[in-house]
């Protein structure tokens, strides 16, 4: 940060592993408000170790630690609020009114628990598992187009000629909940852009404006290096290590070995 | 709370995301109107339902705001019981004060909940139950994923004073968990595996006898009255019945069929 008043005036630490999505969908909030955070960045390998299993008792990442508040906190959805509640007090990215406010939340929460987990296992059975399951396949990738399909229904229920949003007439945090996994929705899909947005094209163009602010790039542009730095593949697998399966392996093997470095990351 | 007042309608059916809603609505206290949607019936996707909720998917329910006319319409069932304890819970009988570390705890065991524990169990169900195809890989995954998260409840259930997820009181992370695990439990008897039917009457296979405080905040939660009364709103809730069988009840029930409809009119 380069302002000399730094909000908060000590760094939010966020725990991640670079490769998922959910880590950078803190990020980009964290960005997005330009709030003060340093980044604890360690590998997939270690999330189920000391020292992040004392911060996040699930393994899963992301986590907060807030000095500012004394507060530790983890699910990237239960993290949005926060963040919003306590630091967006311009409502640059949320509304003060009782209506509002709770529709963003609803959206967060479709966000959590209809988008990502369907999403994720359509990726895990694409992707990481090494046998090709055909009907797995196409229950997850229904449930993507289905997930499109009400984001694309309520986005063509706004006036013809105002701002798409999901609530209101501005980008909210609900709005940015969503752009980390439809950003991987040609990977998971394993076909091309015009493909994966076939049908949707509201859903495309309210993402596509999403993934064009700059703090979007400055997190993909963090994501990038920090992938590097852990010599990952695209998938998350590490350089030279072929199939999930073998990496799942290899992790299973080192179980007892101490946690690898924490890398620290001022940004 | 004086609850004269409430314009509350629940489009709710009987499974762990829809009696979440009016377990908290009981506690609460709250008046309601009910309308049960038959998802037999795929009435969950009529138009009138996707105007309330447009993913297709109970439980949604409306409201008007505090000027008695301006209505909301919510569905998702942890923004429902953020909301509801939100405007209605001023005592914090099931809630705390907003910014309290204990409101941002309830938070996070709320999404662990509504983006884990329920999803990652309800494609065990799948797995187990309705996939027409057995794919023993997807039983395993989401059982095995489904036993690691009850592992994570009982550490944080074996650290609680109270016996709740957080705090000293039950707040809506219990209530949002509570249904899911109910629906796993299954009869001790089912241990042996040698009866077939008998496996079919738990939901997934997952047992929870290895996890002693989880089990124990099972029974103390159900022995609240709002969550006796809640729990069996639309219908009747049936997911524990197994467990207070006899053996011979067991089989008997086993040979018939697993599947029953109960039809409680409310």
């Amino acid at each position: 940060m380069s302002s000399t008043e730094l909000n908060p005036p000590r760094p939010i630490v966020i725990w991640i592993t670079p490769p998922g999505p959910n880590p950078w969908k803190a990020v980009w909030l964290l960005e997005e408000l330009s709030l003060n955070y340093v980044v604890k960045s360690f590998r997939f390998d270690d999330v189920k170790k000391p020292p992040f299993i004392n911060v996040n008792p699930n393994g899963r990442v992301p986590a907060i630690e807030d000095p500012n508040t004394g507060l530790t906190l983890w699910e990237s959805g239960a993290i949005y609020q926060y963040l919003i509640e306590v630091y967006d007090t311009a409502h640059k990215l949320s509304y003060t009114d009782l209506n509002q406010r709770h529709l963003c939340n609803q959206w967060l929460h479709f966000q959590t628990s209809g988008q990502g987990p369907y999403y994720g296992q359509a990726g895990w059975f694409t992707h990481l598992h090494p046998e090709k399951i055909d009907s797995a396949i196409e229950r997850y990738r229904g449930e993507i187009r289905r997930v499109l399909g009400v984001t694309e229904r309520v986005l063509s229920e706004k006036p013809k000629d105002g701002e798409k949003w999901l609530v209101g007439d501005k980008m909210t945090f609900a709005d940015m909940a969503f752009v980390p996994w439809n950003f991987r929705l040609a990977e998971v899909l394993t076909v091309s852009e015009d493909e994966a947005w076939d049908g949707f094209p509201l859903t495309r163009a309210w993402h596509d404006k999403m993934v064009a602010t700059p703090s979007w790039g400055r997190a993909m542009k963090l994501r990038a290096r920090l992938m590097d730095e852990q010599g990952l593949q695209w998938n998350g697998v590490p350089k030279g290590i072929e199939t999930f399966t073998e990496y799942e392996t290899k992790i299973a093997e080192a179980k007892e070995a101490e946690s690898g470095d924490i890398k620290v990351v001022k940004v | 709370m004086s609850s004269s007042s409430s314009n509350i309608h629940l489009y709710t059916a009987q499974t762990p995301n829809g009696i979440k809603v009016s377990m908290l609505l009981e506690e609460l206290d709250l008046p309601y109107k009910v309308t049960q949607i038959s998802l037999s019936k795929n009435e969950q996707k009529e138009p009138w339902f996707l105007e309330i909720n447009p993913n297709g998917r109970i439980p949604a329910l409306t409201d008007t705001l505090e000027d008695g006319t301006t209505p909301i319409n919510l569905f998702e069932s942890g923004s429902i019981m953020q909301y509801l304890v939100d405007r209605y819970d001023a005592d914090h009988k099931v809630s705390y004060p907003r910014g309290t570390p204990e409101y941002w705890e309830v938070n996070h065991w709320l999404f662990w909940q509504m983006g884990g524990l329920g999803p990652m169990q309800g494609q065990a169900h799948h797995f187990y139950r309705y996939a027409p195809e057995k794919i023993t890989y997807g039983i395993n995954r989401y059982q095995n994923e489904t036993r690691r998260l009850y592992g994570v409840m009982e550490t944080q259930l074996a650290k609680s004073k109270s016996g709740y997820l957080v705090g000293d009181r039950l707040t809506i992370a219990d209530l949002s968990c509570w249904g899911w695990v109910a629906a796993y439990h299954r009869p001790d008897r089912q241990k042996t595996e040698t009866n077939t039917m008998a496996k079919k009457q738990d939901w997934a296979g997952v047992e929870i006898d290895e996890f002693p405080h989880l089990s124990a905040w099972l029974e103390k939660v159900l022995a609240r009255p709002g969550v006796e009364k809640g729990r069996n709103v639309p219908e009747k809730h049936t997911s524990l019945d197994f467990k207070k069988l006899s053996k011979e009840e067991l089989d008997k029930r086993a040979a018939e069929s697993w599947v029953r409809t109960e039809s409680t009119a409310k």
